[in-house]
Order: C-alpha cells, then structure tokens, then sequence
C-alpha cells in the first residue's frame, strides 16, 4: 500500500478540525466553549487559504478574525452579565425532518460536485500575490473596492445611531 | 470600458453618494435645517444627469465590465427614483419617526439607493453580491430605526438574521459559478456553463441563487421575514420595502438569469433555460405558492400593514408568473407592471400614514368611518385598493392583463393561469375589507383631520395614476417595448 502524501494527510485533517469545531459552535451549550471553538475553524480556514497560495488572505484572516473579530466576541461574551445561566426559550422544532432534508441536499451536493468538470488550474504560480491584489484592487476592481468602502460606511453610521442615547 | 471614461455614465450614483455624505457632514456641523433641501436638490439633480444619460439598447459595459450600461437598467432606475424620492418626501411628515434620527433616516436611504441602482446593472458576481449587502444592511438599521419600540426591535433582527442566511446561500451558489469558470463575469461565466455537460451542477448554483433574489422579492418559501419586518418598521419604512428594493430584486433577477441561464445570453430575445434545466417549471410553481400564500395568509389579517404586506407577497408572485414565461414579452410585463404597482401601492401606504398620523389607528376595524372623516382621500384610496385588486377601470387591471397575457401566449403552464385568476378573486375580498371598514360601519372618530399638503398632494398624485395609466397605458407599454 503506498503511503498517502503528507500534504494530503494534512489537509485532512485540517477539514477534520473545521468541521468538528464548527459542529462544537452550534451544538455547545456554553457561548464560551462555542467562542474557543470558533477560533480552531477560523484558524484551520486561514491554513486552508495556504494551500491555495493564498498567503496574503491567510495573514488577513488571521489578523481579522482570529485577532479582532473573535476577541470582540469573546469580550462581549464575558462582559454580558448572567451569560452563564441564560435559558434558551425558543426549542428546536422537527428535528427530524430537518436532518433528512439537509442530509439529501448533502448528497444531491456531493454527487453534483464529483460529476462536474470543475476548473483546475494545473500550474498555479508560487509567488507572493500582494502585489497583483494591489493592482487589481486599484485597476479592474476598483468599482467594488470603492462600493465596499461604502457598504462599511453605511453599517458604521448605522451601528453609531443604534447605539446611541439620546442627548437632551 | 476603463474606470476613468466610465465615470461619465456613472454620475447619478456619485451624486448620491456624494449626497449622503454631504448631509451627515452638515448635521456634524449643526446645520440640519438645509438637510432637507440639500436631499431635494441633489435628488433633483441626479434625476436630471439621469434623464441626460443616453442608454444604448445592447448596452455596454463600464468600469472594466463590473457593470453594464443599458436601457434595461435604466428603466428601473426611473421606478427606484420615483419611488424612493416619494418616501424621502414622506418620511418629514411622519409622526412616528424620530425627529432626532432624520439625517441618518435620509441617509440611509441614499445609501440603499445606491445599491438599488447597482443592482439593476451589475454584470459581475462581486458587484452583484455587493450590490445586494448595500441594500440590505442599511434596510437592517431602517427596519430598527425605532431604537424604543420592541416590535421594529424585533423586526431589525429578524431581518438581519435572515438576510444574512440568504446572502450566505447565494454566496455559496455564487462560488459554484466561479468554480466552473474561473471568472466572476457573468458573460464569461456563461461560456463555460455553455460546456457544461452535467446539468446538476447547474441546478444546485441556480437554486441558491435564486434563494438569495428570492428573499429579497419575499418569494415563498422565503417570505418568512415579510410581514414581521413590514409590522414592526416605521410605515415610511415598509412602504419603502414594499416598492423599491423589490423592482431592484426583479432587476438582477431578470438580467442574472436571462443571461447565465439561458440558451440565448441575452434580455432581448425569446429564449429557452440552457441544457434544458427546467428552471422555469421551478419559477411557476414557486410562483403558484407565492401568490397563494399571499392572499390566503392576507386573508387573516387585521393590520393593516400586515394585510398589505401579505398583499405584497401575493402581487410578487403575479409577477413570476410572467417570469417563469422566459420570454421579452414577460420581462415587459414585469417592468409594465411595475410601474403600475408603484404607484397604487405607495398612495396606498400613504394613506395608511395619513390615517396612522391623524388619528392614531393600526387595525382595519379601526378604519370605521373613516370614509366620512377624509372624504376626498378616502375615495382616492378606494381607487388605489381596487387597483391592486386588480379590477378596471383602473391600472391595476391593465397590469394584470398583460401578465396573463405572457402566460398564456407562451402556450405553457396553463394551471398556473387558473391558480392566478383564483387568487385574484380572492385578492378582491381582503382589499375590500378596508373599503367596507372606511364606509359601512358606525363609530364616529372624535380627533379631527389635520391635512399636511405634501401627503395630501402625494395620495392624489399617486392614486391618479391609477386612473390615467388606464386611459393611456399604451405609451407606457409601446415605451417598454422600445427599450428591448
């Protein structure tokens, strides 16, 4: 039996981690073990980035989700008070026919997935691409690198004039 | 087209942008007085630069192919406008809306105008992605604008969390298309779904896809969100929801799916759904339910706002039906159609706030004698809800013709002509509701009628065409044509 590539094993066991810790974020009754384990898929999302050459958003997501996104969450979690034992009021419905529904969309997705000729680009460059994200954010996409900055603007306002009281 | 030679045709959206920014600057600088004539003009003036933008009928593309410049778009950039002016116009004269928040009120919208405009012309998965969020998070923080009352609480929560799971399933449909083409335009995107030999690939991205437009048209099954997000908003802001993002929802809807997913990668010709995907089947029975549960729910209601909601649902669904028809003519119906819906189910809002703002009422049985306390726009109103009844002499009627016309040229799908024309007669009796609470019953309303000239003249306005587009709907008709 030939020894399976090690970049391989790897990867494996990187979908292993995102998929058994973001299955712990759902079903895990403590907000604070759903927090910690929100950080393992974030973290094996930004190795995934890796494997695809993708090193500029691998750094990106560490910084942004591991470091600010997922601490704001922590912080929220330990400076709401009573968190710990907060009762959930609304229960889990059709269970059942829930878990049959999403288990054939499941198979209908694997089976669409192994029948499709998918894009491979067989020969991806090795290289560093923050250079070409540069270029192209301030060239072909410019447009949505600008509407983005826009849509951010919006929810800031937004977020600003939801939390804020009322002066008199 | 480069980035710098597409500004040109890019103008009205810049002005809108540039507004918005503007208007929060002068409230930082304690002048909100001139906010409000700042908005008019501004929005005055990007009718005008809109009105001088010529608009070939292929179209072309700007922004090196983010977007497309065609007279399909702009069309529905006309209804967005009109409509979102008219609320803007509105929104001053609502009790319910906190004084406080006005700047970033209009804001806001502005903000959702842009995205609306983007949407009626984005040709590329990241434009249309993005176009979709900048309507929807800034309609999150309108939804929830009444930071005190728990039900727009509610509702702006809802809202986000379903908008979010939608968007998420899109996105997620969207990577499909990027998979199989390695390109994000989706006129490229077509030549590689032209190859395609397993069709089931296309079915999976077609349908999250269509889960993402769906649920900002509030087609069934994800029309969950409509009436506790219309319930819970500020009237100005439901009435919003009601009109605009809708046209813009059909928008990318048509233009999205007449060119990934169909033989002819284009709006203007008769087409087929491409490798025989039967996408339209799929379209006329969700249509079918659509319209169903729209009237059936309608029905129950004794808010009126939550009856018009329903109301809402049910007109989206007529206006499938001639979408599952893949053809000019039912894209015409539909940009027919919304025209007409503009207009009677806006001066229909209006009167709900006219009505909420004098005498403070939220059930239909509170409507009682209403008809005898504002007799002018009482019967204005009549006219607006026999219009989305859909029966003549109004243009309601015309509108509806026209769509079971497109059905039934097409020479497919004839049950669902059945299920429409049961629906209509079922429509008639939930909108008379209102009719009969305004006319025929006996409690007296003691506060009297404070007229504000802006609503009064926007309700005759708004009703009246309800009338005029029945004498003269063939220009608006023969207009369309013209744009294809």
């Amino acid at each position: 039996m030939p020894i399976p590539d090690l970049g391989i094993l790897l990867f494996l066991g990187l979908c292993g981690l995102i998929v058994g810790s973001a299955f712990m974020v759902v079903t895990s009754p403590n907000l604070v073990h759903s927090a910690v384990s929100l950080l393992f898929t974030f973290f094996g999302i930004a190795a995934i980035y890796i494997y695809l050459y993708a090193d500029f958003i691998a750094a990106t997501q560490v910084v942004v989700y591991v470091g600010g996104i997922l601490v704001l969450i922590i912080f929220g979690v330990m400076l709401t008070n009573k968190i710990e034992n907060a009762t959930i009021t609304s229960k889990t419905h059709n269970q059942i026919p829930g878990a049959l529904f999403s288990g054939i969309l499941l198979l209908l997705q694997f089976y669409a997935i192994f029948n499709t000729k998918w894009l491979v680009n067989d020969n991806p460059e090795k290289s560093s691409t923050v250079m070409d994200i540069g270029e192209l954010l301030l060239g072909k996409y410019l447009l949505p690198f600008e509407v983005v900055s826009i849509l951010l603007l919006s929810a800031l306002i937004g977020a600003a004039m939801l939390s804020r009281k009322k002066v008199d | 087209m480069n980035n710098l030679q597409s500004i040109q045709y890019f103008l009205p959206e810049l002005l809108i942008v540039q507004l918005a920014l503007s208007i929060i600057i002068l409230d930082l600088l304690s002048l909100k007085r001139w906010v409000n004539i700042c908005v008019y003009i501004g929005l005055g003036c990007s009718a005008l630069l809109l009105c001088q933008l010529s608009s070939p009928i292929d179209g072309f593309h700007i922004f090196n192919g983010m977007l497309i410049n065609d007279s399909f778009s702009y069309y529905f950039k006309w209804i967005i406008l009109i409509s979102t002016a008219s609320i803007i116009v509105i929104s001053n004269y609502s009790k319910e809306l906190d004084r406080e928040y006005s700047v970033e009120f209009n804001a806001m919208i502005l903000f959702v105008l842009l995205g609306m405009f983007l949407m009626t012309n984005s040709i590329d998965l990241l434009m249309i992605y993005l176009s979709i969020e900048l309507v929807s998070i800034p309609s999150y923080v309108l939804a929830g604008i009444l930071k005190n009352d728990k039900k727009s609480n509610e509702a702006s929560l809802k809202y986000v969390i379903f908008g979010s799971f939608a968007s998420g399933l899109m996105l997620f449909g969207l990577s499909w298309l990027y998979g199989i083409s390695g390109s994000t335009n989706i006129y490229d995107i077509y030549n590689s779904l032209a190859l395609v030999e397993s069709p089931y690939m296309i079915y999976i991205s077609l349908m999250l896809i269509l889960v993402g437009f769906g649920y900002k048209i509030s087609m069934a099954p994800l029309h969950y969100w409509t009436p506790d997000v219309y319930e819970g908003s500020p009237t100005v802001v439901t009435a919003f929801f009601s009109v605009a993002p809708k046209a813009a929802g059909f928008a990318i809807l048509i233009r999205t799916f007449s060119i990934l997913f169909t033989d002819a990668n284009s709006l203007s010709v008769n087409t087929f759904p491409i490798h025989n995907v039967n996408w339209s089947l799929v379209v006329a029975v969700l249509s079918a339910i659509t319209m169903s549960i729209g009237n059936l729910l309608a029905l129950k209601q004794d808010n009126v706002k939550r009856m018009l909601a329903y109301s809402t649902i049910s007109h989206v669904g007529f206006m499938l039906m001639a979408f599952s028809t893949t053809s000019v003519e039912g894209n015409i119906g539909i940009m027919f159609y919304l025209a007409m819906y503009m207009f009677m189910n806006l001066s229909a809002f209006f009167m709900v706030i006219h009505v909420e703002n004098n005498f403070n009422v939220k059930n239909i049985e509170d409507w009682s004698g209403i008809g005898y306390k504002s007799p002018v726009l009482s019967i204005f109103m009549v006219l607006s809800l026999v219009s989305l009844a859909g029966l003549p002499p109004t243009s309601g009627f015309v509108g509806k013709v026209y769509l079971f016309r497109t059905l039934f040229a097409t020479e497919q799908f004839y049950w669902l002509g059945i299920v429409a024309i049961l629906n209509s007669v079922i429509s008639l009796y939930y909108y008379f509701k209102i009719v009969k609470s305004m006319y025929f019953s006996e409690k007296v309303i003691e506060e009297k009628e404070n007229i504000q000239a802006p609503v009064y003249t926007l309700i005759v306005l708004f009703s009246a065409q309800n009338i005029l587009f029945y004498m003269y709907w063939s220009d608006l008709y023969n207009y369309i044509k013209g744009l294809f």
